[in-house]
């Protein structure tokens, strides 16, 4: 396993929220190919490029500050990585910036989303701010209840509404859970929503870098 | 920042709404890399490109990035992409209201000037009216009154478009390079001049290469064979196939939308050489993609190395209907690997023939990647090789598969034709003996790897007699007589390392009613349509019953169409279309069929099939 030495955030909005995370990876490394960044490949019977992302995103949600990590062979300054893939992305994905991996993606506990949708937002908050959130998540081992309550934090609710969950390869809270909760309480009925990533935190609340 | 040129917010706020339900919902938003968006206050002719199949399938098509590239290229002209939506997608489309829309713009398709389909099956015929369904017009053409959208179509299937007549406004005969563009023109100038659809039409009928139906009459005979065909002023008397002269000079795209999702082949394509120097008697685009004409090394090297750049993809395929043809293929073959493999691309070459399969080309395709291999003999025995003209011999086979097995392979893969012209009992015990002739050569290979078994994999489709073949005058095999071919071959067969497949007879009788139906067919392509037959190419979605249903209620009978023997002196419904191969040539080559006597490929000896009589000059200069 090589260290990666480059980390990329990039946004991923508008139709580009309907490509599956699978799908990412192959859009990623074309981009990467059409880039010309000289990545460090496996080695092997079936060289391929190594990428990897840190935290998938559902389909039909979108990011701002998403992030991927690979390993440049030969210097190519920063800037220059976030322009030449700008180039070769799909116009709804756009690099923002290029960095060195400060931390590792097990250091990911928390995502923070906005959400707009054509919900009441003031029964929302109520129903958030009620004792227990009692919901089912669908894990590899089954289905179990788990209360999303105590998950919650910085909930701030005004024109949309803005949430944090845990968030991390072994332990995640998709929002669309909440959301789903809270239409079967209500009766209400989602038309439109949208969800935004807005951030990647850490286990002390610093955004991930 | 790239600049953003045109978005339909309101269209793509109503797909929001449940896209997210839909399977895979990538193939319905467009905004893949390569698509091309343009200013539409700068446009003035819009082009609506449908493939009448799912995006998968119709993203796989060379000809469509080849006429997308060719149109977007001239800078007032936008041409976008349509494909069939699947009925999932389809259903919440008709009850939201959401008609058929470009995956460019998100631009309702009805908007725009032209709507071309590319016809490259039969079985495609009622999707084609799905579409224009679902996209809020009439499917008959005499219903659209106004000059747009106008309905165009290409495609191999448009050498017979009899049986759609009702429903396209106009078709493009033959090679669409220059073709599409003059009709582009055309309805610029046209949109200028306020110039009626009849207008239009009538003046296109005077380009070359494009048939308007409604400029011709058809009288039928009281047998039910046409009688005569007569043009009206100032349609020309036949259509004459167009063609690009010199194929180095013809558009060819430098890049490709890359998909989001997987489609069916997801890769660079680059075409080495059109048309075909071996005169198979049953193969339709043997025939009617002639001349045969090549591509330079040099063009085809830059092509696939600015394809692979463009569009990042590590696999290239090189297309035409015999690779193995081309005139130095080991000298193109040798500097492709040597760009292909220092850029870790592999390289893929579909359509080799058995009989020029060398060790070396194996070498070449080798170098990156090992998959399957798969050689078409179409018959059994030597006897009916020589009927069909399929100029390969058991040994050809052989050696080539003895070369594959010793380069490492151990999957073969062999299609074979039931129901051919003069076909026996021992033709079809044929087919068996040369697989299991096969699975001797992998045990005969001393070198081979322990313990590793061949796997051959046998595939028997039916025969089609096609429109423009020397067997356009055959009839098909009917379901009885299929049956019990296929009921001997499988009573034969019981090598367990070989498995056969069999093609159903539904599917190949209805190909071969289209492939040669003539007007009065479309009123069943309607019908069958109107009970609910689409994606009739999708084993989940056909059904016969419906086909069946819809000719008894417009007094057809299916065998007529298929099952019937033709006089060379029959009118064919085809016979005002002239797609350079002479009728004359076709009959005499359906004789020798019949007589069991070869024609030797273009390269060995010119045959007057017609082209260069039809054409003149040095046309088939690159044969030689």
């Amino acid at each position: 396993m090589p260290s990666v030495n480059t980390r990329v955030f990039f946004s991923k909005t508008d139709r580009a929220k309907y490509i599956s995370h699978l799908d990412l990876n192959r859009v990623m490394q074309g981009a990467i190919k059409r880039a010309k960044l000289p990545v460090w490949y496996t080695e092997g019977y079936n060289p391929h490029m190594y990428v990897q992302f840190m935290l998938p995103l559902s389909l039909g949600q979108e990011g701002v500050r998403e992030a991927m990590d690979f390993r440049l062979l030969e210097e190519v300054s920063h800037s220059e990585v976030t322009e030449r893939l700008n180039k070769a992305l799909p116009l709804d994905i756009r690099a923002v910036e290029t960095t060195v991996p400060v931390f590792k993606n097990t250091d990911i506990t928390t995502a923070e989303y906005e959400i707009t949708a054509d919900i009441d937002n003031d029964k929302f908050l109520k129903f958030a701010e009620s004792e227990k959130i009692i919901v089912e998540k669908k894990t590899k081992k089954g289905m179990y209840e788990i209360d999303l309550k105590p998950l919650i934090s910085e909930l701030t609710v005004g024109e949309s509404i803005t949430l944090r969950l845990p968030a991390g390869n072994d332990f995640n809270i998709n929002p669309a859970l909440l959301l789903d909760a809270y239409c079967d309480a209500s009766g209400e009925e989602i038309r439109r929503i949208r969800i935004v990533r807005t951030k990647i935190l850490c286990a002390d609340g610093s955004e991930f870098r | 920042m790239t600049e953003i040129l045109y978005k339909n917010t309101e269209m793509m706020n109503r797909l929001d709404e449940f896209l997210l339900d839909i399977q895979k919902p990538a193939r319905y938003i467009g905004g893949e890399v390569g698509s091309v968006i343009k200013d539409k206050s700068k446009v003035d002719v819009r082009f609506a490109f449908c493939f009448p199949d799912t995006y998968e399938i119709g993203m796989s098509h060379l000809g469509m990035k080849i006429l997308y590239g060719l149109k977007n290229a001239v800078p007032n002209y936008w041409c976008e992409r349509v494909f069939m939506p699947l009925p999932d997608m389809e259903e919440q489309m008709r009850r939201r209201g959401i008609p058929l829309y470009a995956l460019e713009s998100l631009d309702p398709i009805r908007e725009f000037d032209f709507i071309g389909f590319t016809i490259q099956y039969e079985l495609c015929y009622t999707t084609i009216l799905e579409m224009l369904d679902l996209a809020g017009l009439p499917v008959l053409s005499e219903e659209r009154k106004e000059l747009t959208p106008l309905v165009v179509a290409g495609g191999p299937c448009v050498c017979n478009a009899e049986p759609l007549c009702d429903f396209i406004d106009l078709f493009i005969i033959g090679d669409g390079e220059e073709v599409n563009l003059e009709l582009m023109r055309l309805m610029e100038q046209c949109k200028k001049e306020n110039a009626s659809k009849r207008e239009f039409l009538e003046r296109a009928a005077q380009i070359e290469g494009i048939y308007v139906p409604s400029l011709y009459d058809v009288v039928y005979n009281d047998d039910g064979t046409v009688k005569s065909i007569t043009a009206k002023a100032p349609a020309p008397k036949t259509v004459i196939k167009r063609i690009v002269h010199d194929l180095n000079k013809a558009y060819f795209p430098d890049n490709f939308v890359v998909p989001f999702c997987d489609i069916v082949h997801n890769r660079a394509v680059v075409e080495v050489l059109r048309g075909c120097i071996r005169g198979c008697r049953f193969c339709q685009a043997g025939f009617i993609y002639r001349p045969f004409r090549e591509k330079q090394k040099s063009a085809i090297l830059n092509q696939t190395r600015c394809l692979c750049e463009n569009t990042g993809y590590d696999e290239v395929s090189l297309s035409s209907l015999s690779t193995s043809d081309y005139k130095d293929i080991e000298g193109l073959l040798s500097c492709l690997t040597d760009y292909t493999s220092k850029n870790g691309i592999n390289l893929s070459l579909p359509s080799l023939r058995v009989d020029r399969f060398s060790e070396e080309v194996l070498k070449e395709i080798t170098d990156v990647r090992k998959s399957g291999l798969t050689f078409a003999p179409e018959a059994g025995s030597q006897r009916l090789r020589d009927v069909i003209n399929k100029n390969v011999t058991e040994e050809n086979v052989l050696d080539s598969v003895k070369i594959a097995f010793e380069g490492g392979y151990s999957t073969i893969k062999l299609y074979f034709m039931l129901g051919l012209p003069t076909e026996t009992e021992e033709d079809i015990e044929g087919i068996y003996d040369l697989a299991e002739a096969v699975v001797e050569q992998f045990y005969a290979n001393p070198n081979r790897k322990k313990g590793k078994a061949p796997s051959v994999s046998v595939s028997v489709s039916t025969f089609i007699p096609k429109p423009f073949t020397p067997f356009e005058f055959e009839p098909q095999a009917s379901e009885e007589e299929i049956r019990s071919k296929q009921k001997h071959l499988m009573k034969y067969a019981n090598n367990k390392k070989i498995s056969i497949s069999r093609s159903k007879y539904d599917v190949s009788l209805l190909e071969a009613v289209l492939a040669r139906a003539d007007r009065r067919v479309g009123r069943a392509v309607y019908l069958a349509w109107k009970k609910g037959c689409k994606l009739d190419g999708w084993e989940e979605y056909f059904d016969m019953n419906k086909w069946r249903e819809a000719f008894a209620e417009c007094g057809l009978e299916m065998s007529f169409y298929a099952n019937r023997r033709r006089d060379y002196d029959e009118v064919a419904p085809w016979s005002h279309i002239n797609m350079l191969v002479s009728r004359e040539f076709f009959i005499n080559e359906n004789k020798k069929a019949h007589e069991g006597k070869t024609t030797p490929n273009c390269r060995e000896q010119c045959s007057n099939c017609g082209v260069i009589k039809n054409i003149g000059g040095d046309i088939c200069r690159a044969i030689r």
